[in-house]
Parts: C-alpha cells; sequence; structure tokens
C-alpha cells in the first residue's frame, strides 16, 4: 500500500448516550430541579456503537464494509463523513468528502428542482458559480429535465434519489462516501450509479462504501472490513472477510431456529384437525397410534444444527413412540421451499424397507450425504402412516433450516458442475 | 470559536440560498405570493388605524398617532419574536439535515433571523406610507418625519446581530431541551409586555418600574426605533454605545454556548 492513505482511522471508538429511564437530556425542568444543568448534559448510561476500530484506506482504494443490522457500520461511516465525532481515537479524512448518505436529504418540498439542486449543491460545498455551471450537466445525468421547473413535491421517489445521486457525484469529491443508494431506484439507474462509481474509483478517487450486497460488495471492493457489535471481525481480502461473515450469519440463523424448533415443539402438542394449510405454520394430524415425540436435524459430527452449507451432510432424525406395538409403519421426510414446492420426499417403503416391528419409543434416522440444495429456507414435513398411508402422525414444517451457498447460481439444486469446452474458445478462471 | 467563525464567513452562500428558499418556499402555492409580506402589515395598520381611531380614542400626547405609534413597535418586534421562535426550532426541525450533510449548523438559526429580517424589510414600504401619511396629518396629529430615519439601517442590523445571538443560544437549548419552544412563547408574550412597544417608556409613571424595564435589553432598541421612526430624534452617542454593547455581547454569548454544544447536535437532534 504505497499510495498516500485517504481515510486513517486509529483505535476509533463511538458511544452514545441512552435514553432510557434516566434520560440524559430530559426536558429543562427536570435538569433544573435534578441534578443540576451540567449533569443533565452529561451522559449516564452508554451504548457502545463503534469500539477500537482501526483501518487505513488508501487513495483510489474501493473500502466495503459489511456487518449485520446495529453493527455500526452507519456511525462509521457518519464518521468518516465528519457528520459525528469520536468518543475515543482518531479518524483523518484527505480531501472533499461526498456522503450518498441519504439522496437529497435537504430537497424542500415546495421548490423547483432547479432551485433545490443549487441548494443542495451549496449545502455540499460548491460554490454558486460552480453549481450553476454543473447545472445543465445535472439535470441531464438525472434525466428530468421537463420536471426541473416543478417542486419537487410533484416527484415520484425515484425521480427524487435522481436528483439526489445527480447532485451529489457532481460535487467531485475525493472521497465518496455510498450508503445502501444503490438499493433505490429502477435497473436502470442503478446501473447508471454502479458505472458512475466505477468511473470515479479509475479516476483515482476513493470510495467508502456501505452495503447489505455482498455481490455487489465482493465485485466493487479493493478490501473489506467486517464489523460486528462495533468490533472488527475481520479485514482484508473481499473473498475471504465475505465468506467469514457468510458463515457467521449461516450459525447465527442455525441458533434461531433451533430456538425456534423448541417453541413449536410446544405449541402444537394438541392434536391439530386437518386443513389446506399456509406454509410456516405447522400442521399435525394423524390417529396418533404411533406419535412423533421429536425431531431434529444433526450435521455430519451428529450435532444438531439447522444451518448447513450447501453440499454439507444433513441427517432428519425422527423420534416417535408408539400406543401399543405395531408391525405397520411407514417413516417419511419431505423437504419443501417455502412456496411449497416439494424439493425432495421419500419413506422407508419407497427406499425399500419392509416394516416388521415397533415394540416401543424409538428413533429413524435418515441421512443425505450431499446436501446439494441452493440457498434459502426449507421446510421439513415428517410422519408416521401406515403402509397404506393412513396416517399415524403427520406433521407439516416439523423443522426449518437454512441453507447458504457460497456461488451464486441459481435455483433449489445445485449440483457440481463440470465444464468443458471445445474449439476456437478460451476462457480463464477468475 | 474563531476558526469556527470564520467557517461560517466561508458558508455565506449557503446562509444566502437557504433565506431565499425560505422565502420563495414560503408563499409558493398561495395567489398573491411576496405580495402578501407587503399586505400584511398593510392590514396590521389598517385595523389599528380602525381601532385606536374610532373604539379606544384618545391616547398620551406622546403616542398619538397610536396606530402608527404602535406600528413602528410592532414591526420590529415581530421580527425579534418571529426570529427567535423560528431559530429556537431551526435545528430539531432541520435535524435530518443536520445528520446527513456536514455545513455549520449555526447556519441554520441564522437563516431563520435573516428570513424574518427580510419580511421585515419588505414591510417597510407600508411604514414609509403610513409615515408619509402621519406627517400629512391624516392618522390624527401630525408626525415628525425627518433624517433620523436612516438611523433604521444601523438599528436593523444591530437588532440583527442581537436576535441572532439569542435565537442561537434557544436552538442549542432547544437541541436537548424540548420544553423550550413552549417556555418560549409564553416567554415572548411577557416580555412583550416588558418591553416598550404598547407604550412609550416615558409614559411609565412609577419610577422603579421604569428603572426596572430598562433592565430588558430589548428596551434600547425599541426606544432607539420609535426615536428614528416617530419622534425623528437623533439617539445620543452612549445610547448607541449601550446597544452595540448589547447586541454582540448577546451574539459572542449566544456563539460561544452553541458552540460549545456543537458536537452533540447531530446524534441529539
Amino acid at each position: 500500500m504505497s499510495a498516500p492513505a485517504a481515510v486513517v482511522a486509529e483505535g476509533l471508538s463511538k458511544s452514545y448516550r441512552k435514553w432510557g429511564r434516566t434520560r440524559a437530556f430530559g426536558t429543562l425542568k427536570s435538569a433544573l430541579l435534578g441534578r443540576g444543568f451540567g449533569a443533565a448534559l452529561a451522559p449516564s448510561e452508554t451504548v457502545q456503537a463503534l469500539s477500537d476500530v482501526s483501518f487505513t484506506v488508501a487513495r483510489g482504494e474501493t473500502f466495503g464494509v459489511v456487518g449485520p443490522n446495529g453493527c455500526g457500520k452507519s456511525t462509521l461511516l457518519k464518521l468518516v463523513a465528519g457528520l459525528f465525532k469520536p468518543t475515543a481515537g482518531t479518524i483523518a479524512v484527505t480531501g472533499k468528502v461526498s456522503a450518498l448518505i441519504e439522496l437529497g436529504a435537504g430537497f424542500h418540498p415546495e421548490i423547483s428542482g432547479r432551485e433545490n439542486v443549487v441548494i443542495n449543491g451549496v449545502m455540499l460545498g460548491l460554490t454558486r458559480k460552480e453549481i450553476e455551471r454543473k447545472l445543465p450537466e445535472i439535470v441531464a445525468f438525472s434525466g428530468l429535465e421537463e420536471f426541473i421547473d416543478e417542486p419537487v413535491k410533484t416527484y415520484s421517489s425515484g425521480m427524487y434519489v435522481r436528483l439526489g445521486f445527480a447532485v451529489a457525484v457532481h460535487v467531485d469529491p475525493d472521497v465518496l462516501v455510498v450508503d445502501e443508494v444503490l438499493a433505490v431506484g429502477d435497473e436502470a439507474f442503478a446501473h447508471r450509479c454502479l458505472d458512475t462509481i466505477a468511473d470515479f474509483s479509475r479516476r483515482g478517487k476513493t470510495i467508502f462504501f456501505v452495503s447489505h450486497s455482498l455481490a455487489l460488495i465482493e465485485e466493487l471492493c479493493d478490501r473489506v472490513l467486517y464489523l460486528d457489535h462495533g468490533k472488527t471481525k475481520a479485514l482484508g481480502d473481499p473473498r475471504e472477510t465475505l465468506a467469514k461473515y457468510r458463515m457467521d450469519v449461516a450459525n447465527e440463523e442455525g441458533a434461531r431456529l433451533a430456538r425456534e424448533h423448541k417453541e413449536e415443539e410446544k405449541i402444537f402438542l394438541e392434536e391439530i384437525p386437518p386443513s389446506p394449510v399456509p406454509v410456516e405454520k405447522p400442521r399435525r394430524w394423524g390417529s396418533r397410534e404411533v406419535e412423533i415425540t421429536g425431531c431434529r436435524m444433526l450435521d455430519v459430527s451428529g450435532a444438531e444444527r439447522y444451518a448447513f452449507r450447501s453440499g454439507e451432510s444433513v441427517t432428519f432424525e425422527i423420534a416417535v413412540a408408539p400406543r401399543a406395538p405395531l408391525s405397520d409403519f411407514v417413516f417419511g421426510i419431505g423437504i419443501f421451499t417455502p412456496e411449497d414446492v416439494c424439493v425432495h420426499g421419500t419413506n422407508t417403503e419407497l427406499d425399500g424397507f419392509l416394516p416388521s416391528r415397533l415394540d416401543g419409543p424409538a428413533v429413524a434416522r435418515v441421512t443425505l450425504p450431499a446436501c446439494d440444495l441452493g440457498t434459502g429456507t426449507y421446510l421439513v414435513d415428517v410422519a408416521v402412516h401406515s403402509r397404506r398411508e393412513a396416517p399415524y402422525d403427520y406433521w407439516r414444517g416439523a423443522c426449518r433450516f437454512q441453507v447458504d451457498s457460497p456461488d451464486r447460481s441459481a435455483g433449489v439444486y445445485r449440483p457440481v458442475r463440470r465444464w468443458a469446452f471445445e474449439g476456437p474458445i478460451a476462457l480463464e478462471r477468475k | 470559536m474563531l476558526k469556527n467563525l470564520a467557517s461560517l464567513w466561508r458558508h455565506r452562500a449557503l446562509v444566502g440560498v437557504l433565506v431565499s428558499r425560505e422565502l420563495k418556499a414560503r408563499y409558493r402555492g398561495s395567489v398573491l405570493g411576496f405580495f402578501w409580506s407587503l399586505l400584511n402589515p398593510l392590514l396590521m395598520l389598517a385595523v389599528y388605524s380602525v381601532v385606536f381611531a374610532f373604539i379606544f380614542p384618545g391616547r398620551s400626547a406622546s403616542t398619538s398617532p397610536y396606530a402608527l405609534f404602535l406600528f413602528t413597535g410592532l414591526l420590529p418586534w415581530n421580527w425579534l419574536a418571529g426570529g427567535l421562535t423560528d431559530a429556537a426550532s431551526s435545528l430539531t426541525t432541520h435535524g435530518a439535515l443536520l445528520k446527513k450533510i456536514l455545513f455549520p449548523a449555526e447556519v441554520l438559526p441564522l437563516v431563520a433571523v435573516a428570513a424574518q429580517g427580510i419580511h421585515f424589510i419588505l414591510a417597510l414600504p407600508v411604514l414609509g406610507a403610513g409615515l408619509a401619511l402621519g406627517a400629512a396629518g391624516v392618522l390624527g396629529p401630525a408626525v415628525p418625519v425627518g433624517w433620523p430615519l436612516v438611523q433604521a439601517v444601523p438599528l436593523f442590523f444591530l437588532e440583527g446581530v442581537f436576535v441572532a445571538g439569542v435565537g442561537l443560544l434557544l436552538a442549542a437549548l432547544t437541541v436537548h431541551f424540548r420544553d423550550v419552544k413552549d417556555i418560549l412563547a409564553t416567554g415572548l408574550s411577557l416580555w412583550f409586555f416588558a418591553t416598550p412597544v404598547l407604550y412609550a417608556l416615558p409614559d411609565i409613571r412609577s419610577e422603579r418600574l421604569r428603572a426596572a424595564l430598562l433592565w430588558n435589553p430589548a428596551t434600547p432598541f425599541f426606544e432607539a426605533w420609535r426615536d428614528a421612526f416617530f419622534r425623528a430624534v437623533w439617539v445620543a452617542p452612549e445610547r448607541w454605545g449601550i446597544l452595540v454593547l448589547i447586541s454582540f455581547g448577546a451574539f459572542l454569548l449566544g456563539y460561544a454556548f452553541f458552540d460549545r454544544l456543537r458536537d452533540s447536535f447531530p446524534e441529539a437532534v
């Protein structure tokens, strides 16, 4: 990293005052009657939004920030943009910063688009002359020539954002701070935004990029910072950092699903009559000659888990207890998408097993050694029924699990692929 | 603080465009537009003329014609009250802006005060017409009109500095204590009666009350406005000194307070 630094953060921390019961800023009355004016302005309880984050962004680098909601991304952006002051540590930004935090912030609804552009431009640090010179260019970029003299309150939200983006990029900043702005606007505009950002990057400008679209981050960024609870979880190569982030998200999801699963078990002890079922909501029916007492999912090591990477081994475990010993039983499972498309369904009968006895509580496990599913949430039906398909206990949506696929191929099935090419053709691995 | 004042000076263009936005937006959608700035005081003058000519006639000689007397006090008072009210809520109403765009926050209260100042200026033609009528004796006893009118220029500037100072203080306070807005409404009406707007200071008979009213920092301004517009006399140099002291004192105090709390605004609004 020989290029001079555009953004240097050292030991950056930021805490917010809490607006709890002991409101730090209550009312004037409470301040005067209570602990006194000075005390009223002093923080009592704080929330740590960022703690000890350090990084350097070189000039011309595109730097991405990822993390779950509430991890401190927005706080970091506001610190970089100079809107907030750090509680501890330092942040130094070289050059002019333009923040695309909210496009069109400060547009006044009653006055025309043209006048708003001038005001917005001056607010973002241009002189009146500069903004008036750039005005035609900005209007052309936004594609709002026909409407530019109408008051902005008549604009659609898309038009609003287009005009805001047009102003923000024409301020010609050295450091561009982009927060999730590409989530708005139509496809064509999103492409134009991306082109503009790519163009910025080519011209050696520094871009500070926050998005929940990991694909976009991977595509655009040179380096990625992964924040979690205000702390640096990983920093560096986009592929590695994002892989770590994806894995953490899947595990988090799994823990949540396992908790939900426990709750569901408690709720559905009562028999519920069959009904046309909306998915997601488990429904259960059957004669209960055999009762399903539990359903779990296990990974290759036998640990209970509800989040898997595509291709991993997945085991479904069904625990049952018969009311009386019997010899006519079939175990079945079905995997469904939330849209109720059957991904796979099988039972012991179809797989060639002939039941002979079930005398007491027992457990059945079925393992899919390579669960080649695409990214998404799946629901599992489990059932015990007679060989003539009279249900003993049929449980819809007994479990839910999450699959995360490392690549971006489409569909519920993610098989292993091998490509081959013949003829005058050349491709290279990325 | 000096560095921030310098940065404020660099952002004067922003104050300019925001004031013009404020004015444009206010009358956008109304048929008469800017004309309202003229029409409002005109209607006000007409109402007071009728009321005090026919309904409550017979005031003291020092305040007649009372309609004109009242008008010369109400105009600068409306600026003061309107400016402070708008300035106090300026940071909280534009809070979204403070969180998203980097610019000196003091711009917002200053814009509020300046916009009200423009309304004051737009009402001056009506005052001019009133003075012309007053000088001709149409409204009652003829009023003197003459060169002391030019004192309005420095007075306008000084009142602007004074209102800006108090406005900055109130704006900063309102961010942390939303009750300021409510207190201000009552406070302003109390202040209104404690300021020689409805009456002339020399007409107060009680010596002690008069002395007490002199402690009101707004009193010297309104006495000076009356001297310029109504009595057509020159304001003595020592009174100018007091005005300069009050206005700049208020500004420095207000600005220093604002500056101290500045960093807390984007988070607290």
